[in-house]
């Protein structure tokens, strides 16, 4: 029983938006929409799943004044002073230090970490420099033309024949290879999706097998 | 006489108006106005039609009795000869005109209607996507009651599960630990399902081997989840006393965040083994590269489309799209969850078979197998 | 506070940047205080926008405000499912939290598997059913979008050994691939170092130039 209603609930709400996905009759898309706002709220409510485990694994650090137990603090200080003035709010909307904070501190550290990209992508391109088969080569040359028929140099050097080999590869065989994954990786979504709805599939269930 | 004259009078500015009328009637760039309620919605509109030339603006006014005051509702381009009324009261009478500003005069045309909006109970336009639903649950059904039945179905061995095997044993023989991460986004994504299926299969492997193993989470739910996979592993495994709830831990929401906090364990901890299974975006790289800087044994799935290269190019090995999928049905060991693998393949032979058709029927100038695929 | 009339707000901002990229050399004191920092700020950062934007909006203000009106009694449900999440931590009746978990998956897994079939599946196919009779060289790219869109199909068949004939297409499957891999790859990159311009473009002329002008 205790697995049994648990995939009943699964199969019932699963067919719901299948349902609702032909028949446009209002009393229908109403409980869909309504389902929708429902489940954004109990996802909202497993946040502090993940927070009470990072809290307490960060409290345990510092009474066992384990190594860098000072970035515990770092951190639990962060979160409590943003999360207090998140939950407190403003007048119109969010309160202004949490504003202040986000902008000077949270937003600087996310832009600078996408940043960090422009290193990453550089070593993995370094690395496929060093392509070692057919394969690796064919995505070598791939991305050395439609790189260089992005930048001005690239045309300069190729009296402007690169542009088009690159607005070719992306428009033709990119978009054919693109086609043919989501077409693949649809119907693999597809079927594990039918695999959970019917009951087959129950890894997300967890442990305990009654 | 006099009556005589008043005839011919009366004749002649009749037909002069008339004649006005239709001057009037034939400048208007929009005839045979229709009002029907739109096919196949959820309610509460109507399709407006006519036959219509010229870029002239046509105003569309709408009134709930013929003789009743007319109200300007919107406007349309002439030839464009449709309109759209939402936001309408179910079985209510409309009555519809359009009217066309002649300098400073407004011509109107002929009144439409009465027409109701109503509510409906099956998207007509949808027929292709039902029998393409229909057709992929009948299959699945079938092919896993034909596995279940123990008919042997052959499903070709993926070449990136050994490597799975093969990246746990190394950890093991390094005595480091395995670094699982379950992608970024929640239970609501497929892939996250299907990471989980082989964190199960991996978990059961670190179990029987003593490997450590640390899964961490940016999604609550994910995280929740993932400790009962991981513990249900260790339990299937018989080696729960093995298992610790500090295997599985949470970081943070922010997607860059737990890149960063995820990158600093790799370089800090030195994993033998990375797994990058489930839901990816621009962190990808972030992670994969780093990882490849400590020496880590990689392997990475995913099925999203803009992050495949960077997996590529920086892990020992990647399950691509479909892959992922299949890898954590084949995973299972189970036969019947290799027969949803086979109706998938043989739903994708008949999209071939259907796009080679269309192809081939296009070719003999008819568009009926893309209008049949057409979809909104 | 402005310290050389700089905003306080900007030197925590470059000294953030700056703690950041320093990973680059190697882990260190200064990331390892930006990132902790940054893994329990973005943390209440979400807190503070789930409370604002999902649970007053949707839940507190309705509940709160009419309880009784607009079905608004009805949200007892979705909080009851919240709350079930945390059964888990409650052995005896640890099994609940699977209601919870059930309907959350099974909605979704419905929501998407329609968008697989009739967003990704019906469109990419008919989109593959190209003209060939026209003729010139679109013909020709025509009939390389359809190899590629099979071939790369073929590759993701499981259904047989890809020996002989299917192993030669499955094979043609993944030159496009990586092609597209390649491709994809080099797009990328011109973008990725427009974003390091970009943290550069700050730290210069937000935060050094107007220090060193005063």
């Amino acid at each position: 029983m205790r697995r049994t209603i648990p995939l009943i609930l699964t199969f019932c709400v699963g067919m719901y938006p299948i349902f609702a996905f032909f028949v446009p009759h209002r009393v229908v898309t109403n409980i869909n929409q309504n389902l929708d706002t429902y489940l954004v709220i109990v996802a909202a409510f497993a946040l502090p799943l993940g927070v009470v485990n990072l809290v307490m694994s960060n409290i345990n650090k510092i009474k066992k004044k384990d190594k860098g137990w000072f970035y515990s603090v770092v951190l639990i200080a962060g979160l409590c002073l943003m999360a207090f003035y998140g939950i407190m709010g403003g007048d119109q909307g969010f309160h202004a230090h949490f504003q202040w904070m986000f902008e000077n501190a949270v937003s600087p550290l996310q832009a600078t970490m996408f940043s960090l990209l422009a290193f990453y992508v550089a070593s993995a391109a370094y690395r496929a420099f060093r392509a070692r088969n057919v394969e690796a080569t064919v995505l070598l040359i791939a991305a050395i033309v439609v790189m260089l028929g992005r930048i001005p140099i690239g045309d300069m050097i190729t009296g402007g024949r690169l542009t088009p080999i690159s607005e070719w590869l992306m428009t033709k065989p990119n978009a054919a290879a693109q086609r043919g994954i989501i077409i693949g990786a649809a119907l693999g979504a597809a079927s594990m999706q039918i695999r959970v709805i019917l009951g087959i599939e129950q890894t997300y269930l967890g442990s305990g097998k009654d | 006489m006099r009556t005589s004259c008043l005839v011919i009078i009366s004749i002649v500015l009749v037909l002069a108006a008339g004649g006005a009328w239709s001057q009037g009637m034939s400048g208007f760039p929009a005839t045979e106005l229709r009002a029907v309620d739109t096919p196949s919605d959820g309610g509460g509109s109507i399709d407006l039609e006519w036959e219509g030339e010229g870029l002239q603006f046509v105003l569309i006014m709408r009134a709930t009795s013929p003789g009743g005051e007319f109200e300007t509702i919107g406007d349309a381009i002439a030839s464009d000869g449709s309109y759209t009324d939402m936001r309408l009261d179910d079985q209510t009478d409309y009555y519809y005109r359009l009217a066309y500003p002649a300098g400073e005069d407004t011509l109107l045309g002929a009144v439409a209607g009465p027409a109701q909006s109503k509510t409906n109970w099956f998207r007509s336009y949808r027929k292709n996507a039902l029998v393409l639903t229909a057709l992929m649950f009948i299959l699945v059904i079938s092919y896993v009651t034909q596995a279940r039945k123990g008919k042997r179905l052959f499903i070709r061995r993926i070449s990136g599960l050994s490597a799975i095997d093969e990246a746990v044993g190394r950890a093991t023989e390094m005595g480091r630990k395995i670094l699982y991460i379950p992608g970024i986004l929640s239970l609501s994504e497929i892939q996250t399902i299907a990471s989980l299926s082989i964190l199960q299969h991996v978990s059961k492997l670190t179990a029987v081997y003593g490997t450590d193993i640390e899964v961490p989470n940016k999604d609550p739910l994910v995280f929740s989840a993932a400790r009962e996979t991981v513990k249900q592993a260790y339990m299937e495994a018989g080696r729960p006393d093995q298992f610790k709830e500090e295997m599985v831990t949470y970081l943070t929401y922010d997607q860059f965040a737990y890149a960063a906090s995820v990158t600093a364990k790799m370089v800090r901890e030195r994993p033998a083994t990375n797994f990058l299974i489930g839901s990816f975006f621009a962190e990808s790289l972030i992670l994969a590269e780093t990882g490849q800087s400590i020496g880590a044994i990689q392997i990475a799935g995913t099925a999203d489309i803009p992050q495949l290269p960077f997996f590529v190019t920086a892990c020992d090995y990647t399950l691509l799209g479909e892959e992922l999928y299949a890898a954590s049905a084949y995973l299972s060991k189970e036969p019947v969850l290799l027969g949803s693998i086979k109706a998938q393949d043989v739903v994708k032979a008949i999209i071939m078979v259907t796009v080679g058709a269309g192809i081939v029927i296009l070719a003999f100038g008819s568009n009926i197998v893309r209008d049949v695929l057409f979809t909104r | 506070m402005a310290p050389f009339g700089i905003p306080i707000g900007v030197w925590i901002n470059a000294f953030l940047t700056i703690c950041i990229l320093s990973f680059l050399y190697k882990d260190n004191p200064f990331f390892r205080f930006a990132e902790s920092l940054f893994a329990g700020m973005s943390l209440g950062y979400y807190i503070g926008i789930v409370t604002e934007n999902t649970l007053k909006p949707n839940l507190f203000r309705p509940m709160i405000n009419d309880f009784w009106g607009n079905h608004n009694f009805l949200l007892v449900i979705p909080m009851i499912l919240g709350v079930m999440l945390y059964f888990r931590y409650i052995r005896k009746i640890a099994w609940l939290a699977r209601i919870a978990l059930a309907v959350y998956i099974g909605y979704y897994v419905g929501v998407y598997l329609m968008q697989k079939l009739h967003g990704d599946i019906l469109f990419q196919a008919r989109d593959t059913i190209v003209p060939l009779t026209m003729g010139g060289i679109e013909a020709v790219w025509n009939v390389v979008i359809i190899v590629g869109v099979f071939s790369v199909l073929v590759y993701f068949y499981f259904s047989a050994e890809h020996k002989g004939a299917l192993g030669r297409v499955s094979r043609v499957g993944i030159w496009f691939l990586m092609i597209s891999f390649g491709a994809s790859f080099g797009y990328t990159i011109m973008a990725r170092i427009s974003l390091l311009m970009g943290r550069f473009s700050f730290l210069v002329n937000t935060w050094v130039r107007p220090m060193i002008s005063g």
